[in-house]
C-alpha cells in the first residue's frame, strides 16, 4: 500500500507541468547541495586539528560535544526556513480503503529522505573516525555515533512538527526565535551552562554506552506528535477554509493616488490577506536585524567591503527581492480576468514599482541607525537602495516575463505548505550575487568607496530611465500575455 | 450592426483540430446561446474571442476591431469564464469596487448598479465579512456574472453561467439576462449544458460538436424540442 502512495507522489511531481521546466532550479539546488556537502566534509576532516589548536587545554572530544547544542539550535532554524514539509493531496485518498494512520505514517517516512538529514553525516563520519575512535573503544564510539544519529532525527521530527504548527500560527516562528535567543543569552552569560550540560551528557555516553538506548525515546516521541497532529487535520472541513468573520479594513485612502492607488491597494490586500506574501513581508522585518550579525566589529577583524553590499542589498532590498522574484505570478489566479479588463500593462508594472520603491525607502531609513556602528553605512545602503530600484527591478520584470508557475493563493492556510523551501531562495541569489560581483569588478579600478559610488550611479541611471523601462516591459508583457496565461493554467 | 465577426477560425493542438469555424456573425442585441457536449470547443471559442488564447488560423473581429491586434475591444466587453476571473482575497464589495474602477464607474453609479441585483444576490453576497474565496461556488458565480455586467458593456461573454446556481437563482438569472439585454441592447454570448435554460434565454441557438457548428437556428416555439432531439439519440446510443 505504501508503495502505491509513493508511486502516487512520484507521479504528482513528475506529471506537474512545472517539472520539466524546473530543471534549472534543480541544477541550482544540486549545486548548493554539493557545495554544502563538500564544505561539511572538509570541515569534518579539519575539526580535530582546529580543536587541538584553539583549545589546547580541553579534551577535543568533550569540546566537540559541548558545541553540538549550538549546532542543533541553528539546524532547527535552518530547517524551518529551508526544509520542505511532506505533503500529499490526501483528499481523494480519504474515501478509499486506506486507513488514515497509514497516510500519516507514510508522510512521516517520506519526510526522512531529506537532504538535511544527510548533510550532518558528511561532518560526523570523519569526526567519528579521526577524533572519537582514536581515543575511545569501538563500543563507546558506536554508542556516541548512535546518539548523535538519534539527535539528528529527533531534530528532524521536531522541526517538522514545529513547522506544521507554525504554518497555522505564524507568530510561532518568532516565539521560537525569541526562545532560542533567550536560551543563547542564558548560556552565554553562564547563568545555566546548557551547552556544557549537553556536552557532559555526551561525555557520559562515551563512558556508559548503554545510556544511548534511552535517547531513542526522543525521536519516537516527536514522531508520534507528528502523526497525532496529522490525524487531527485529515478532514475535509480543515481544507475548506475558516468560517470566522474576516476583518476587512478600509483601503480607500489609497484612492487619492488615482489609478495607481487602486493597484497598490490591491497589492497591499494581497500581501496582508494571503499567507505566503505575508511571510515574505515578515521576513523583510526580520532581515532588518541582519546588520547586527554582519556589522559586528570584532577586535582584529575589519568588516570587509563586500559585507556592506550584502548587508545593504539584504536589508534594503529584501522585500523587493523576495516579493519581486515572483512578479507577476502573485496575480496568476486571476490573470486572465486582468487581461480582459481595460487596464494598461503600464499601470500594472508602475504600481508594483511604486510599492517596492516606497517599502525600500522605508527600509533604508530604518537601517540608518547602523550608521552609529559604521558611518559609511549611510552611503553604502543608499548605493544599494539605488541599485536595487534601478537595476534589480528591471531584472525582475525581465524574469517575470517568463514566469511559469502559478502561485495558488486561494487555498486556505491549513495544510497549504507550498513555497517555503530552499528553491524559493534560489531565485533571489542572482539578485544578491550580482551587486557583489560588480562590487569586486569596480573595486579593481576604483577602490572600495569608488565602487559603492559606481554601483549607486548604475542604479541612479536605471531610476532616471524608469518610465522608458516600464514602457518597454509593458509592451513585452503584452506580447507574452498568452504564454503567461497558458503557463499559469498548466501549473 | 455586426458585433462579432469570425473568419476562417481554426484552433489546433498538436495538429488535432479542436475548433473550426469558417464564418460566424453575431448581430447587436442577439442573445447567442452555445450548446455542445464536453470538448465541443465552447470555452475555446470564448477564450479566443477574449484574446486569452491565440487562434491557429483566422481571426475574430469585435465591432470591427481585430481582437488579436488591438485592446480597444476591452472597453465594451464584459466576461466571466470561470473562477479565475475572481480575486479570492477580496470581499465582494471590494471586488465590485475594483472592477468599477477599471470600468470608470463612480461610487454612486456602482452602488445604484449593485442595488439593482439585490434580488439575485438574495442577501448572500454583499455586506458579508467574508472573502470571495470562502464563498460557495454558486455565490462566486453570482459575483462573477454581475461583475461582467458592470459598466454597461455592449458585449457580454458568460461561460456556463447557470452551472452551480440553485434552481431559483437559475430562473432569476434567465430573467436578468433578458431584461438587461432588452434595456441596454447588449449582445450576450452564453454557453450552457442545461438545454432548458439556454433555450429559454437565447434568441439564437448554436450547436457545436467537435469544434464545428452543426446547427444554427433562431429561437422559435419548437427550438427546445429540436435541440433535445439532437442530443437525446446520442445519449441513448451510448446507453446501449
Amino acid at each position: 500500500m505504501n508503495q502505491n502512495l509513493f508511486s502516487l507522489a512520484w507521479r504528482e511531481t513528475v506529471r506537474s507541468a512545472y517539472w520539466g521546466k524546473s530543471i534549472a532550479t534543480n541544477i541550482g539546488l544540486g549545486f548548493l547541495a554539493l557545495y554544502f556537502s563538500t564544505s561539511f566534509l572538509l570541515l569534518g576532516f579539519a575539526i580535530p586539528e582546529i580543536l587541538t589548536k584553539d583549545f589546547p587545554n580541553d579534551d577535543p572530544v568533550s569540546k566537540f560535544n559541548s558545541i553540538l547544542l549550538a549546532y542543533f539550535a541553528i539546524d532547527l532554524i535552518i530547517r524551518q526556513l529551508m526544509q520542505k514539509l511532506p505533503t500529499v493531496s490526501f483528499k481523494p485518498l480519504l474515501l478509499m480503503n486506506i486507513h488514515r494512520p497509514k497516510i500519516a505514517n507514510y508522510l512521516m517516512v517520506r519526510s526522512v529522505f531529506n537532504f538535511f538529514n544527510v548533510l550532518p553525516f558528511f561532518l560526523l563520519v570523519p569526526v567519528t573516525f579521526s577524533l572519537v575512535a582514536s581515543t575511545h573503544s569501538g563500543m563507546a564510539t558506536a554508542a556516541w555515533f548512535l546518539t548523535i544519529f538519534i539527535l539528528i532525527f529527533s531534530n528532524h521530527f521536531l522541526a517538522i512538527y514545529l513547522k506544521w504548527r507554525f504554518n497555522e500560527a505564524e507568530y510561532g516562528f518568532f516565539i521560537l526565535l525569541a526562545a532560542l535567543a533567550g536560551l543563547f543569552t542564558i548560556n552565554h552569560f553562564g547563568i545555566v551552562d546548557l551547552s556544557g550540560g549537553m556536552g557532559k551528557l555526551l561525555d557520559l555516553i562515551l563512558v556508559y554506552p548503554a545510556l544511548s538506548s534511552v535517547l531513542v525515546l526522543l525521536p519516537v516521541l516527536f514522531y508520534f506528535l507528528n502523526v497525532r497532529f496529522l490525524l487531527s487535520r485529515m478532514f475535509i472541513n480543515m481544507l475548506s477554509g475558516k468560517q470566522k468573520e474576516e476583518k476587512i479594513s478600509d483601503y480607500s485612502w489609497l484612492d487619492r493616488l488615482g489609478e495607481n492607488g487602486r493597484f497598490i491597494a490591491l497589492e497591499l490586500k494581497l500581501i496582508w490577506r494571503n499567507k505566503r506574501p505575508r511571510s515574505v513581508a515578515m521576513m523583510t522585518i526580520i532581515m532588518l536585524f541582519y546588520g547586527l550579525l554582519i556589522y559586528r566589529s570584532q577586535p582584529g577583524h575589519e568588516v570587509p567591503g563586500f559585507a556592506f553590499i550584502l548587508g545593504g542589498i539584504i536589508m534594503v532590498g529584501m522585500f523587493s527581492i523576495s516579493y519581486g522574484q515572483f512578479f507577476p505570478a502573485w496575480h496568476s489566479n486571476y490573470f486572465s480576468m486582468l487581461m480582459c479588463q481595460r487596464l494598461t500593462m503600464k499601470q500594472f508594472l508602475r504600481s508594483f514599482y511604486m510599492l517596492v520603491t516606497v517599502i525600500s525607502v522605508v527600509c533604508y531609513i530604518l537601517t540608518l541607525p547602523y550608521a552609529f556602528l559604521y558611518p559609511k553605512i549611510i552611503y553604502t545602503h543608499l548605493s544599494m537602495l539605488l541599485y536595487n530600484l534601478g537595476v534589480n527591478i528591471p531584472i525582475m520584470f525581465w524574469v517575470g516575463m517568463y514566469s511559469k508557475k502559478r502561485l495558488d493563493l486561494n487555498q486556505s492556510t491549513v495544510m497549504n505548505y507550498q513555497g517555503v523551501s530552499a528553491s524559493q531562495w534560489l531565485g533571489a541569489l542572482p539578485l544578491m550575487v550580482g551587486p557583489i560581483s560588480l562590487f569586486y569588478l569596480f573595486k579593481l579600478a576604483l577602490g572600495d568607496t569608488g565602487s559603492y559610488v559606481a554601483l549607486g550611479t548604475l542604479g541612479f541611471v536605471g531610476i532616471l530611465f524608469h518610465s522608458a523601462i516600464i514602457d518597454y516591459f509593458s509592451k513585452q508583457y503584452r506580447k507574452q500575455k498568452h504564454q503567461l496565461i497558458r503557463n499559469y493554467k498548466n501549473s | 450592426m455586426t458585433m462579432i465577426h469570425i473568419e476562417n477560425l481554426i484552433k489546433a493542438y498538436n495538429k488535432e483540430i479542436v475548433l473550426n469555424i469558417p464564418e460566424l456573425t453575431i448581430e447587436k442585441g442577439e442573445i447567442f446561446g452555445l450548446v455542445g457536449n464536453n470538448g465541443a470547443g465552447k470555452t475555446t471559442l470564448f477564450n479566443i474571442i477574449l484574446d486569452l488564447i491565440t487562434a491557429s488560423k483566422g481571426q475574430v473581429l469585435s465591432k470591427g476591431i481585430v481582437v488579436r491586434e488591438s485592446e480597444d475591444w476591452k472597453d465594451f466587453t464584459g466576461a466571466f469564464i470561470d473562477e479565475s476571473f475572481l480575486i479570492g482575497y477580496l470581499s465582494a464589495e471590494e471586488y465590485f469596487g475594483f472592477i468599477a474602477g477599471l470600468r470608470r464607474m463612480s461610487k454612486t453609479e456602482t452602488s445604484d448598479f449593485l442595488n439593482g441585483f439585490a434580488d439575485f444576490f438574495n442577501g448572500e453576497i454583499t455586506g458579508k465579512k467574508k472573502f470571495i474565496r470562502d464563498f460557495s461556488k454558486g455565490n462566486q458565480k453570482k459575483v462573477g456574472i454581475v461583475a461582467a455586467l458592470m459598466g454597461k458593456p455592449e458585449i457580454v461573454v458568460l461561460d456556463e453561467p447557470f452551472a452551480n446556481l440553485d434552481p431559483s437563482s437559475q430562473y432569476k438569472l434567465r430573467k436578468l439576462i433578458k431584461d438587461f439585454a432588452a434595456a441596454n441592447g447588449t449582445t450576450f454570448l452564453i454557453s450552457d449544458h442545461t438545454l432548458e435554460n439556454i433555450a429559454d434565454v437565447s434568441t439564437r441557438l448554436i450547436i457545436l460538436e467537435k469544434g464545428k457548428i452543426i446547427r444554427d437556428v433562431p429561437k422559435t416555439e419548437t427550438t427546445l424540442q429540436e435541440v433535445e432531439a439532437f442530443f437525446k439519440p446520442v445519449v441513448e446510443a451510448e446507453l446501449i
